[in-house]
């Protein structure tokens, strides 16, 4: 039931993607834009916990972080102050869009991955899922934004392409992982960057 | 050829395995052999080398080996890349229990490198300055998804891990078994017991082969496998069942013949015929199984889930069995399975169907009881029976009839039809005999009739009670016959004594039985139960033989009984509690503790003994015997004393509640002598005082008349007796008064008047003055027509003074007149005030009396409740000569008589004194 309400309340949120109705304004799209990062921002503790539970020791153990972990296929979320205030609003967006364009292709890596290691987690699965709609529907957002504000568009590129698909299982689970933080770290960076865009675009 | 091989590790001089392989060598030969090393070989160099002879009988002896070819290195590190730590093996699959080596190869010597699985540390074996390895042994099974194992560098926050996919054991299947059931299919069956199958892969799959064929399938369930049977020629079957998963596979062969595995489909079509009261028709079809086959059929009657027919039944293909011995309007279930007749191998599946038989009429008669009792002075029968038991009502019952018929006089027979939701019904009859008939009725007919006599007159219900004991299994009930015609006996209780109504209960007995067990399920402790026992004649009436009555266990009271305290004096009190029933009561009462405790008294009454309660305070205890004494005197008590006492009756069990004691305070000892003594002398002295009231006027003519008649006078008779038998009574008409006494007296002795009497006889009358009313005897000082008397009832030092015919005036003037009398002109003046003033004291009545009396108006004035002035204070009793003054007389006598009257009001107590 809570599922089922969860994929209506996304459906609703992508909907304006999938309309060609009325043009909305760009404050609109930003308010549109910025309830989804807050919705990916709850959800994604939950998503977190469920995999690194689902992944055994040591992600299982309690207080597991593991900053050192990276991967070059994603662009890092962390930006001094002074660069990000600096942004335009062209780049601003830009960037969010190319990092959600990442996440999205990554968090299917993952769901791929996780299909074989956790075949019989419908949880997992379902909610890795759940966060790469929604990370395509932010990137859908951004876009719409960009042009309602006659900002140029880049063209959508293939990350995963760069990622070794040999890797073990351990490597997967690390994978997965760097990609859900990541995720929620771009999540976080969303909300303050779409905060900044509604103060600067009241409706 | 034979190869052999050797495999060095780290270096070539240390060789760690060396082995044979031989092989057929032909044109071009590309040879492929494997090894599978332990420890990983990415963790460390291995080198192999080899040698070769020919291994073919043809060839002679000797046969010689080859040299040594040169030492080929395999070093896997080298691919790496500049990672600063590897782990090794990656995702291996070992099954559980196996022993697994691991390694890890650190880029840095200087690292410090932990290892944990399954975030406990593990220490393993340094190979060289970059390698260590871990060796793990009998690894378990921790979750599907494996199990991780990783080494991190200290201080440098690298990590990197392994995850090792422990698989389940493969087990051997379990059970496995082939049958057909129509000769063309053949389903094999087996438990694949534990799954094996993780994830990235594959799970554990199933081959079946037949070695007769040759043919082999590959089963497309875990758990089972259809083998198709190609034609009749094969009689016997081989099959080996092969499981199989990554690391290794299990077998089980089965042999047998094909008519010996023939498990037949379920039969089908099962219907009920001709069901009556106690037979039914079962028929079913079966599947054919090839074209001779005969099925053996077994066909069960369940009745309530039991097995209660089981017959065996030959067929082709239909089915048909007559079913007998049915109990009416019962519930039956039929149910068929068929086997082979010729090789059992197994029942196939079961076909059943639910039936009920048809009514019958109830084959038993009902079991009647009765209870007679009088209302309104008419017999009235109340009826009992139980129930028929299914087994015996063989269908519903409809009602119940009952039929009255008069035994003394022949009448037509009276029905009644009992609904059938009662068990019992009442009749009111009259001063006859009765016998009964009751019947139940159901669809198919009525029961045999229960018959049973009641006569109107109730005769003698009264018999001796008997006590019995109960014991865990119930009430053991014996009786006495009292003649040989009896056909039976019943005895009879109740439930639930206790309630309305008490449930009643009868058991029957046979005639040859004069004894029994009572059980019951209600029985409880604690309470009474009273059995009657009746004899049924001959002519089926029931006479009451015996009355017992029980406990199944006696309990110890658990009320006290009410007590009433009455007849209390000071030294006893009694004690009674007669509503107390003892009947109903938790056991049989024997009888009573009386307790007693005071705190004025330490040692016990005769008759108590000293008792401790259980809050350990002491007092004493009497205890009667007869449960039917329910009084009893407390004596030898103390006066104004306070005792408590407790009334607990006891029975076998023991007694009751000694909690809450009542307070009794004996009364003073000598209180009923003063209200036996005082109590009748106030009401004497009321009644005197009442009669006094009412009788006053009657007391005051005879004992104190205003105006005393000398004539009654006690003190005249008295005179008349011994002093002067001459002695006459004045008469008043004889005495005309000539002066007037008039008496100087000094202002300042008025105070004394007021006090004392006694200054009167002492200082007052110095100087008598006279006054002269008669002028013709101006000198008169002897005895004259006057006569004088002395009256004795006043004065007697104012008579002795010898002034006879003087009539001394009471020196007392008004306080409104303060001048003094000396004159007489003052006299007069205030002799007619004064007379003025009595004529409006006295009552009407009075004023015409002609005599003036010293004693005081005052006195008649208050008797008849109309006083005009306030009472004075008496001033003086003084002597007061009586005198009759006519009424014809000068007017200054008025004057004198009010004066007289005015001036000396008396006090009564005076009088008496």
């Amino acid at each position: 039931m809570s599922c089922q309400l969860a994929i209506l309340c996304l459906l609703t949120l992508l909907l304006p993607l999938l309309s060609r109705g009325a043009p909305m304004s760009p404050a609109e799209r930003i308010t549109q834009a910025y309830n989804l990062a807050l919705s990916m921002q709850e959800n994604m503790s939950t998503l977190l916990q469920t995999y690194l539970q689902a992944q055994g020791s040591p992600f299982s153990d309690p207080g597991f972080s593991a900053p050192e972990l990276q991967l070059s296929s994603l662009p890092p979320a962390d930006i001094s102050f002074k660069t990000w205030n600096a942004l335009d609003d062209g780049e601003r967006l830009s960037r969010v869009q190319g990092a959600f364009l990442a996440l999205s292709q990554h968090l299917q890596l993952v769901g791929d991955d996780q299909r074989d290691l956790n075949p019989d987690n419908p949880i997992l699965l379902a909610q890795l899922r759940d966060a790469r709609l929604r990370a395509q529907g932010m990137l859908g957002n951004v876009a719409a934004i960009m042009t309602a504000l006659g900002l140029p568009n880049p063209r959508a590129e293939d990350t995963v392409g760069l990622v070794p698909f040999g890797a073990s299982a351990f490597e997967q689970k690390c994978r997965g992982y760097i990609v859900i933080r990541e995720y929620g770290q771009w999540t976080d960076r969303a909300v303050r960057d779409l905060a900044l865009f509604k103060a600067k675009y009241p409706l | 050829m034979l190869f052999q091989i050797q495999i060095s590790r780290m270096k070539t001089s240390n060789v760690i395995w060396v082995g044979n392989y031989s092989t057929v060598v032909k044109r071009d030969p590309v040879l492929h052999w494997s090894w599978k090393s332990e420890l990983p070989l990415e963790c460390a160099t291995h080198f192999v080398r080899m040698r070769s002879r020919v291994d073919d009988a043809k060839i002679p002896e000797p046969r010689f080996w080859s040299n040594w070819s040169s030492w080929k290195e395999a070093d896997a590190q080298k691919s790496l890349g500049r990672d600063p730590l590897f782990l090794f093996p990656k995702d291996k699959l070992v099954e559980e229990g196996s022993n697994v080596t691991i390694c890890y190869i650190s880029r840095n010597q200087q690292d410090n490198i932990s290892c944990y699985l399954e975030g406990q540390q593990i220490h393993g074996e340094q190979l060289d300055s970059n390698v260590s390895a871990f060796k793990l042994n009998k690894v378990s099974f921790i979750r599907k998804t494996g199990t991780n194992i990783f080494c991190k560098v200290d201080q440098k926050d690298v990590i990197k891990g392994i995850v090792l996919f422990v698989s389940k054991v493969l087990e051997e299947p379990k059970d496995f078994s082939c049958e057909t059931q129509d000769f063309k299919t053949l389903m094999c069956t087996w438990d694949p017991g534990t799954d094996t199958s993780l994830p990235k892969r594959s799970s554990q799959s199933y081959t079946l082969f037949e070695s007769f064929s040759g043919k082999k399938i590959l089963c497309e369930h875990k758990n089972s496998c259809n083998w198709q049977v190609d034609s009749d020629s094969q009689e016997m079957y081989n099959f080996t069942l092969m499981a199989e998963n990554a690391l290794g596979n299990r077998s089980v062969s089965v042999l047998f013949s094909l008519t010996h595995r023939v498990h037949p489909k379920t039969p089908y079509n099962l219907f009920l015929k001709n069901v009556s009261g106690t037979k039914a028709t079962v028929t079913w079809k079966v599947h054919p199984i090839g074209n001779y086959s005969t099925l053996l059929c077994q066909l069960d009657l369940l009745g309530e889930g039991n097995v209660i027919q089981q017959h065996n039944v030959s067929i082709k293909e239909n089915g048909e069995y007559l079913l007998s011995e049915l109990e009416p309007d019962t519930e039956y279930m039929a149910r068929v399975r068929c086997a082979d007749a010729n090789h059992f191998w197994k029942w196939s599946g079961s076909i059943s169907q639910k039936f009920v038989t048809a009514e019958a009429a109830p084959s038993e008669a009902l079991d009647v009881w009765r209870n007679v009792k009088s209302v309104s002075g008419h017999p009235t029968v109340t009826l009992f029976w139980k129930p028929l038991s299914k087994l015996h009502a063989n269908g519903k019952i409809l009602s119940y009839n009952v039929i009255v018929e008069n035994l003394d006089r022949p009448s037509r027979l009276e029905v009644h039809s009992v609904p059938a939701t009662a068990n019992g019904t009442e009749l009111t009859l009259d001063q006859y005999s009765y016998q009964i008939h009751v019947t139940a009725l159901n669809s198919a007919g009525p029961s045999p009739a229960s018959v049973i006599v009641v006569s109107g007159d109730p005769g003698n219900e009264e018999a001796e009670e008997e006590r019995i004991n109960g014991t865990e299994d119930g009430f053991s009930v014996s009786w006495k016959p009292q003649s040989r015609k009896a056909i039976g006996y019943v005895v009879e209780w109740c439930d639930h004594p206790q309630d309305l109504p008490c449930d009643l209960q009868w058991k029957n007995l046979s005639s040859n039985t004069t004894s029994t067990v009572i059980s019951s399920g209600a029985f409880r402790p604690g309470v009474r139960y009273n059995f009657r026992i009746y004899e049924i004649s001959t002519e089926r009436m029931a006479n009451l033989l015996e009355k017992k009555a029980g406990y199944l266990k006696e309990l110890a009271p658990s009320d006290n009984p009410q007590v009433v305290v009455s007849n209390l004096t000071s030294h006893s009190f009694t004690l009674s509690w007669k509503d107390y029933s003892t009947d109903s009561q938790p056991g049989f009462i024997q009888g009573y503790y009386v307790y007693l405790r005071s705190k004025a008294e330490k040692e016990c009454h005769p008759g108590f003994k000293k008792a401790t309660l259980s809050d350990k305070s002491a007092c004493c205890q009497h205890r009667i015997d007869n449960p039917e004494q329910k009084t009893f005197v407390m004596e030898n008590l103390q006066p104004e004393s306070v005792y408590e006492f407790l009334v607990t009756p006891y029975t076998s069990a023991g007694s009751g509640p000694v909690d809450t004691f009542t307070k009794v305070t004996t009364p003073d000892e000598y209180s009923h002598i003063l209200i036996r003594i005082i109590l009748p002398m106030i009401i004497c002295v009321l009644l005197i005082m009442i009669t006094c009231y009412l009788k006053s006027q009657w007391m005051k003519e005879k004992c104190y008349p205003d105006i005393p008649d000398p004539y009654k006078s006690n003190v005249l008779s008295l005179i008349k007796s011994k002093e002067n038998p001459h002695l006459t009574i004045m008469n008043v008409s004889d005495c005309v008064p000539d002066a007037i006494e008039v008496i100087h007296k000094p202002e300042g002795s008025k105070i004394q008047f007021l006090g004392a009497s006694k200054s009167l006889t002492e200082t007052e009358f110095t100087k008598p003055a006279y006054l002269y009313l008669l002028p013709a005897e101006k000198n008169y000082s002897g005895p004259g027509p006057c006569i004088c008397f002395e009256n004795l009832t006043y004065n007697e030092a104012a008579a002795d003074s010898g002034s006879c015919g003087h009539f001394p005036v009471t020196p007392q003037a008004p306080p409104s007149q303060p001048g003094p009398l000396t004159s007489p002109e003052n006299l007069l003046k205030a002799l007619e005030k004064n007379y003025m003033n009595s004529l409006g004291e006295i009552a009407a009545g009075e004023a015409s009396v002609n005599y003036v009396s010293q004693l005081a108006s005052q006195m008649s004035g208050d008797k008849d409740g109309l006083p005009t002035n306030p009472p004075e204070p008496v001033h003086c009793s003084e002597y007061k000569m009586q005198m009759a003054i006519p009424l014809g007389l000068a007017s200054p006598p008025p004057a004198e008589n009010s004066g007289l009257s005015s001036t000396t009001p008396l006090d009564q107590s005076e009088h008496y004194r």
